[in-house]
């Protein structure tokens, strides 16, 4: 029997927003795309609809990906509106910087490392994170001991980087 | 037994080693100094990825209801009445109703509006005006309603479908248009002035000259008309919902794609005339699905049955903007005069 779509949105939709943000990096288009991952879930009635929720998100995202590479000056474009002026200047450039320096480290592992650790932080379990990724279960924890590694180097490594560059 | 490697210690922090795995682990670790030690070492790891990880995300906002997401099932052929609805809700939710003329031409009555973007837009209207001398045919849209009287005869001839008539009087019509921009900027600045005569303004400087404006000044865009609450879609999945390109005025600065809620396969586009003009045309696919049509220009292509032709859609009182473009069937609305909009419609076309 298929899940209760309204459970799983209960617990699910934040998560599934926090694992699209950081692969479009914009929260606007995450809760877009969540919205219309679950959209898709009522009318597709998946059995399993974590799983598939994820499996679908994932897809959008590089699809997403793939088109603001080829949209960039439509983005840019879009964002010079002055639309989202909410919190103060200095938290938004906190913020910001601090955005950036995860995309960064997130971006120096690969592929297969990003996406089970950006599973694992949504809430998905081993045995969810083998049957999406391809993975064997008993590899999961080597898999995320690395990319666990790499995430915190590439993130020190950039954040000593950014330092020199603002001094010099 | 050798020390445990890395990925099982994180299986075990992460709680999923399977029980009797965790037992021998345990076992081992309690004779093991190394391995304790590596594992406070993974622990800290572990939470310290974790916490580099929580500092990039996105501002929790609370789930929209999950019935607004629920698609209604497939219904099949257009609704007018529909369309219309959403024609009002929309005018109503941009606030643009205070420039809607009824097709007599008389102005409505103004809403309670500043008056300093009108007349930075007119300011801008008449230079673009001045830029561009010659007249190009989308200027003829119609003639300002509080214009001479002459001027009022020629926004007749320049009803749809008297293609000759409309030629002549594009130039007539954009010079009868400066001439009225011209007084109206003398009064600047001009709250005073018909609302009539602003919307045209604008409806000409926007067509004539906004595929060459640049970004609007920030002064126009933080006084811009803001757009609805209907949930903005990218570009890709517009064109997914759709099933081809998403269309729309070429040239024009796409502001949004959007989902219109409560609709199978229906979704807006906003652009922007200028930087306070936004016309949203709808689109849908057209049911049952229309492969043959190619636009406007062929006349002679098979049409989904139950729908108005474009002529027949003109004939109702001009309310009706809608046509079809290739697959789509699209409406367009904004705050422009019927005549404006239906020729806008005209070049509607898939987005480049």
């Amino acid at each position: 029997m298929p899940d209760d779509i309204a459970e799983v949105y209960r617990n699910t939709y934040p998560a599934l927003v926090r694992f699209l943000y950081r692969k479009v990096w914009d929260a606007e288009r995450a809760e877009d795309l969540a919205q219309e991952a679950f959209a898709r879930a009522l009318v597709h009635r998946p059995e399993n609809t974590r799983g598939w929720l994820f499996v679908v998100a994932a897809n959008m995202a590089r699809d997403e990906a793939r088109r603001a590479a080829r949209e960039k000056r439509h983005l840019i474009l879009l964002k010079s509106e002055p639309d989202a002026v909410h919190s103060s200047p200095e938290d938004d450039i906190d913020a910001a910087t601090r955005t950036k320096g995860v995309r960064a480290a997130l971006d120096e592992l690969t592929p297969r490392d990003r996406e089970a650790l950006l599973l694992w932080d949504a809430g998905m379990s081993y045995d969810e994170i083998a049957a999406q990724t391809g993975l064997a279960r008993g590899a999961i924890g080597t898999t995320l001991a690395r990319a666990r590694r790499r995430l915190v180097e590439a993130y020190d490594a950039g954040q000593e980087g950014g330092q020199h560059v603002a001094r010099g | 037994m050798s020390h445990v490697d890395e990925g099982t210690l994180h299986a075990y922090l992460d709680g999923e080693l399977p029980s009797t795995e965790r037992a021998a682990l345990e076992a081992h670790l309690a004779g093991c100094a190394t391995c304790r030690e590596n594992l406070s070492e993974e622990r800290s790891l572990r939470e310290r990825a974790s916490a580099v990880l929580g500092s990039a995300r996105p501002a929790e906002r609370p789930a929209p209801p999950l019935d607004q997401l629920r698609r209604e099932p497939k219904r099949s052929p257009w609704r007018l009445r529909r369309s219309f609805a959403w024609a009002a809700s929309i005018a109503l939710a941009l606030g643009l109703g205070y420039y809607m003329r009824s097709p007599s031409g008389r102005a409505a009555p103004p809403a309670d509006m500043t008056s300093q973007p009108i007349a930075l837009a007119q300011r801008a209207a008449a230079r673009d005006e001045e830029r561009d001398k010659s007249p190009a045919p989308t200027a003829a849209l119609s003639a300002p309603a509080h214009a001479p009287a002459a001027t009022r005869t020629y926004e007749r001839s320049v009803r749809p479908g008297d293609a000759v008539a409309a030629g002549e009087a594009a130039k007539l019509d954009s010079t009868a248009t400066t001439t009225a921009l011209a007084r109206t900027n003398a009064a600047a600045p001009a709250p005073k002035t018909p609302d009539s005569v602003r919307l045209e303004a604008r409806v000409a400087s926007g067509t004539v000259a906004a595929a060459r404006r640049d970004l609007p000044a920030p002064e126009f865009a933080a006084r811009q008309v803001t757009a609805t609450s209907w949930p903005v879609i990218s570009r890709r999945m517009a064109k997914s919902i759709l099933g081809e390109e998403p269309v729309g005025l070429p040239g024009l600065a796409t502001r949004h794609f959007r989902r219109v809620p409560g609709t199978e396969g229906t979704i807006v586009v906003e652009q922007a005339i200028d930087s306070s003009t936004v016309i949203q045309i709808f689109q849908q696919p057209a049911y049952p699905y229309d492969s043959t049509g190619s636009g406007y220009a062929n006349e002679g292509r098979l049409r989904p049955r139950g729908y108005l032709s474009e002529e027949q859609a003109r004939d109702r009182g001009n309310r009706l903007f809608a046509r079809f473009v290739k697959g789509l069937r699209v409406e367009i609305t904004g705050p422009l005069s019927p005549d404006s909009l239906n020729r806008l419609l005209e070049q509607v076309a898939p987005l480049p």
